[in-house]
């Protein structure tokens, strides 16, 4: 008896319509509606007819859950990195629903060029490398670019029922296809067995290849029959070939047959034998790394789960200024599968963690080298929970530019960051020095609730009235406490505001920053302004929570005065606006960001010249200062985590070289007090105190003691466990 | 305007955009076209470099695209042929034709970029040989679409040998073969073999007062194959920004385009205009304030030079 686990699935071939391609759609389209897993149009280049991969293209546009696979592709019609192109669009487009079928089953089909086309589109789907090639007497690639990046490989199957072309299908293919009217069960039998002879020689599991089999007539069909196909031959792919027109034996197939083939396979074989859990390649499971058990990634987790083999991996593998390689990335879609995913890390405390809302952090090691990423990025809903009160719930994984995007008809806006890419997540944790700070204080100051999966993997939601304490340190150190899901903010009321982009030659930046801060601490509280200083120029980005032209121009007049301007654009705009202002990039990051951070209450002739000589240096390629104050310190240093009230500026720098960087910021540090955790790469434990003054430390390490003890939860900026707390405890 | 030099081959006027196949966001690239299907356009075109990763494949765009809009007309901006077999090309259009209700059209292209080509699996050639290798695709696709003859379907050329092929499927309607093309060898092909010439401005190098001597390229080899020089609607592709002053060429507010596409229309025959757009906004702009301007000024223009 062979069964090889997999779920079973029906599927419809549409055979005609090359007249009247229509007609095959409209097939396709009922078949979905009737609840076919799968349709598959065979191509009809060679005869004449109608284009496969375009009938496919067409089909997943008017469809929106069934697979569907352009077939029996002869390897010879197209070049395959061409059909490898058109199937990774085909799988972008779709959602994730392609599928290809090579071989023409004719006989004498030349299996060489199959298994060339295959090795073609293989390495084009090979996003983990910047350039592929090929060798090939047909079919080749030279340097060619791999991509597009796919979330899911596109399944690449084999049809024919001859037996080298079973083997090669062993040896290299996602699936193999018959007719079952051409091979009949004994030869059906005889087939598989050469297929998993092949595999197995190949170094393959015999189950990452699914066998299915085509049906000529449903009306023949016969149940028993199809039963003993699951059972003992393996089949987990039941398809109907039919004729456009002919939608009775499309209903009566799936409503009749297929539940019964369904539920007299589930009867023989033993509970639960036939899952959806994947079974990955051999060579995608020889990129796995040690450590991780792999194989047992909870069920829930398993569809999303990303390894370093998987097609998607080059997508998740680094983020916004990081690269990474970690050895598995999983994407929950619920609290519960957070649950799942804390519980698989707490038995991998051997590796590093990264926590990920939507990887733009510096500080925070979203990424990293073998070990494990838990990705909420997918928990992204942003509703609104109370309208008169402007109480919204933002799932973690929603960055900030959704969140100003979906306010703004309401005429709200909730302060951020400086740039609409960051994920909610990190940012909400940590503090939130945004462009609205002075006005309506850091983003953390509108926390009314956050739900968060602690250490032991509960779910516990922490406000004023629950879990106090833990509210306390989600505001300035939640990555040390749990993983966040989702927060409750009350946003404010802002629809207009007035923005500004200047430049200024600032020759003297020495100069310029001690302006620059005389009238910063000065200015109303309507405008925060962000300073990047450079060599010989200064930017300014400013805006004013004012949509009075009269009252942005009068705040903005006195940061104009500071030096010779050399561009101004000042526009009135939505909030949602600034925020989107650059669009979305995929995260490519590379090597290891090199950042430092400071909170000044001034800028004084000390902390301008140290400036100056930083950036005269080189030894930076960033700097930048934002303001704060004005609300921000308007709440009191021990009401949250995030305990700088008292700065108002906060300064943020970037280098290539670490040592160098420190070299020439360390008497920046020295003019400062304070740094902010999310700009800070720094690693040394010193920077823990400058980070919360001793008072909050010691508070933050009790309750770490606390929710968790065994610091699963340090690839962060890391509290460690206060250790006396853990011997009263015990 | 010096009416000696005002060419015109009598054709209506269409509108479209050339959106970037990108496949980030994935689905950007088909929303454009639905922008453009709604505003009204009568075209919306994308380019064809299979060799560029970050670019969607334009027969599973356009096919997917043809699925999302109504109207509109779709079509490669152009076809990179040296990659697309062209009997597999010619029943893919024409299955994507039937699909649609006759809105697809073929921009087809001799091929560039040869690393790229080559580097696909496809062949390195010359540009004598790319332009041969078009004119035997021709034969090949129109032969294909003939449903209608009978003979058996024969094109021993140096690059594409198809004997015995069989025809079909045959479009919904009759799909225009749009050739990207400079120089005059390939003009000469445009004139006797292509039912429309699509140029982009950006690769004249001596600015659109070139178009007069490629389209007498052209007009001579039509007369020359037995055709009419209308035989072959002229394209142009077109780069430009809206602003509220006039900074230049397709550099103004919508008007001032009207102005100057409606010239480029009477100056040059141009009866296609293709504009480069990502942008929601842009395109409706053109759709609504220059394309029915536009089409207003000439009509009113052949009208005047009717009755003279």
């Amino acid at each position: 008896m062979t069964n090889y686990g997999h779920r079973i699935r029906f599927g419809v071939e549409v055979l005609g319509g090359s007249d009247a391609p229509g007609d095959a759609v409209a097939l396709a389209v009922l078949a979905e509606e009737l609840g076919y897993d799968l349709v598959v149009f065979p191509d009809q280049v060679g005869e004449g007819g109608a284009d496969a991969l375009s009938l496919a293209a067409w089909t997943a546009a008017r469809t929106r859950t069934v697979q569907v696979a352009a077939s029996r592709l002869d390897a010879r019609a197209r070049p395959a990195s061409v059909v490898a192109r058109g199937a990774g669009s085909l799988q972008l487009l779709s959602g994730g629903r392609g599928m290809l079928v090579l071989g023409s089953g004719s006989a004498g089909e030349d299996l060489g060029v199959v298994e060339e086309a295959v090795a073609v589109i293989r390495s084009l789907q090979d996003t983990s490398r910047s350039r592929v090639s090929s060798a090939g007497t047909y079919h080749r690639l030279a340097d060619a670019e791999p991509g597009p990046a796919l979330d899911r490989e596109v399944p690449l199957w084999l049809y024919g029922a001859d037996t080298a072309l079973a083997a090669l299908a062993g040896r290299v293919a996602d699936g193999w296809v018959a007719d079952l009217d051409e091979v009949g069960v004994e030869g059906l039998a005889g087939l598989n067995a050469v297929l998993d002879r092949a595999a197995i020689d190949a170094g393959r599991d015999v189950r990452e290849v699914r066998r299915s089999v085509t049906l000529t007539s449903g009306d023949a069909a016969d149940v028993s029959a199809l039963v003993a196909l699951v059972v003992d031959h393996g089949v987990s792919s039941v398809v109907l070939r039919v004729r456009t027109g002919d939608a009775t034996q499309l209903r009566t197939f799936i409503d009749d047959v297929a539940p019964a083939v369904r539920e007299g396979a589930e009867r023989a074989l033993p509970p639960g034998a036939l899952s959806s859990r994947p079974v990955r390649r051999a060579d995608v499971r020889a990129r796995r790394r040690p450590g991780i058990a792999y194989d047992h990634v909870p069920d829930d987790l398993v569809a999303t789960a990303v390894e370093p083999g998987d097609a998607a991996f080059g997508k998740v593998r680094s983020t916004y200024l990081r690269g990474g390689n970690p050895g598995l990335v999983l994407r929950q879609r619920n609290a519960a599968e957070v649950a799942s995913a804390v519980g698989f890390a707490r038995e991998h405390m051997h590796l590093p963690l990264g926590i990920r809302s939507g990887g733009h952090g510096i500080s925070g090691r979203s990424t990293n080298d073998g070990g494990l990423v838990i990705d909420v990025g997918a928990l992204n809903a942003i509703t609104v929970l109370d309208e008169a009160a402007r109480v919204v719930r933002i799932g973690a994984g929603a960055r900030w530019r959704d969140v100003a995007r979906v306010l703004q008809p309401h005429g709200w806006a909730l302060s951020s960051g400086d740039y609409g890419g960051v994920g909610v997540g990190g940012l909400a944790t940590a503090g939130g020095i945004g462009f609205l700070a002075r006005k309506h204080g850091l983003t953390i100051d509108h926390l009314r609730a956050v739900e968060m999966v602690l250490a032991d993997g509960t779910l516990v939601r922490a406000s004023a009235t629950e879990n106090t304490e833990l509210f306390w340190a989600a505001r300035g150190a939640g990555a040390n406490f749990g993983v966040a899901v989702a927060f409750e903010f009350v946003v404010d009321e802002i629809d207009q505001v007035g923005w500004a982009q200047l430049a200024f030659h600032a020759p003297d930046p020495a100069a310029y920053l001690e302006a620059f801060g005389r009238v910063a601490v000065t200015t109303p509280r309507e405008t925060t302004p962000f300073l990047i200083l450079g060599q010989g120029i200064a930017q300014l980005m400013a805006m004013v929570d004012s949509s009075d032209p009269d009252v942005i121009v009068s705040q903005l007049q006195p940061f104009a005065e500071i030096a010779p301007l050399m561009q101004q654009q000042v526009v009135i705009a939505p909030y949602a606006a600034v925020m989107n202002m650059f669009p979305e990039t995929p995260h490519n990051g590379r090597g290891e960001p090199v950042s430092r951070s400071a909170f000044t209450r001034e800028i004084t002739p000390g902390f301008a010249a140290a400036s100056a000589d930083l950036i005269r240096s080189g030894a930076s390629h960033w700097y930048q200062i934002r303001t704060v104050g004005g609300a921000v310190a308007d709440v009191a240093p021990d009401a949250t985590a995030y305990a700088h009230r008292d700065a108002n500026f906060a300064l943020a720098v970037m280098g290539a070289n670490a040592q160098r960087l420190d070299r020439w910021f360390e008497p920046v540090r020295r003019q400062s007090h304070g740094l902010y955790l999310s700009f800070e790469s720094d690693r040394n434990p010193d920077r823990i105190a400058d980070a919360f003054p001793s008072a909050t430390l010691d508070r933050l390490r009790r309750l770490k003691a606390q929710l968790d003890p065994d610091n699963l939860f340090q690839d962060n900026f890391n509290i460690t466990p206060a250790r006396d707390h853990t011997r009263n405890a015990s | 305007m010096n009416s000696d030099t005002n060419t015109d081959y009598g054709h209506d006027l269409l509108f479209g955009t050339f959106v970037t196949p990108t496949t980030h966001p994935v689905h950007q690239a088909v929303e454009q076209a639905v922008v453009a299907d709604r505003a009204g356009l009568d075209l919306v075109t994308f380019q064809d470099h299979p060799y560029v990763s970050s670019f969607h494949d334009t027969s599973t765009l356009l096919a997917y695209a043809a699925a999302r809009t109504e109207r509109i007309h779709l079509a490669a901006n152009v076809t990179n042929l040296p990659l697309r077999p062209p009997a597999v090309l010619a029943r893919a259009t024409a299955t994507l034709d039937l699909l649609s209700g006759g809105r697809i059209e073929l921009g087809i292209g001799a091929g560039a970029f040869w690393d790229g080509v080559a580097g696909m699996g496809g062949p390195r050639r010359s540009p004598g040989e790319s332009i041969k290798a078009l004119e035997e695709a021709i034969a090949i696709i129109r032969g294909i679409w003939d449903t209608t003859d009978r003979s058996v379907l024969s094109v021993r050329g140096k690059h594409y040998d198809v004997h015995g092929a069989k025809r079909g499927p045959a479009p919904a309607h009759p799909i225009g073969i749009w050739v990207g093309a400079y120089k005059p060898r390939i003009l000469r092909l445009v004139g006797r073999a292509a039912d429309g010439w699509l140029p982009s401005m950006q690769y004249l190098q001596n600015g659109l007062p070139e178009l007069t001597e490629m389209n007498r390229h052209i007009d001579e080899s039509a007369l020359a194959a037995g055709r009419e020089p209308s035989d072959v609607r002229r394209f142009l592709n077109i780069g430009g920004q809206f602003t509220s002053q006039r900074r230049g060429f397709l550099q103004g507010p919508p008007s001032q385009w009207a102005e100057e596409l409606t010239e480029v229309a009477l100056t040059y025959g141009t009866s296609g205009f293709i504009l480069a757009s990502d942008d929601t906004t842009v395109t409706q702009t053109f759709a609504a304030e220059v394309a029915p301007a536009v089409r207003k000024l000439v009509a009113d223009a052949r009208g005047t030079s009717r009755h003279e």
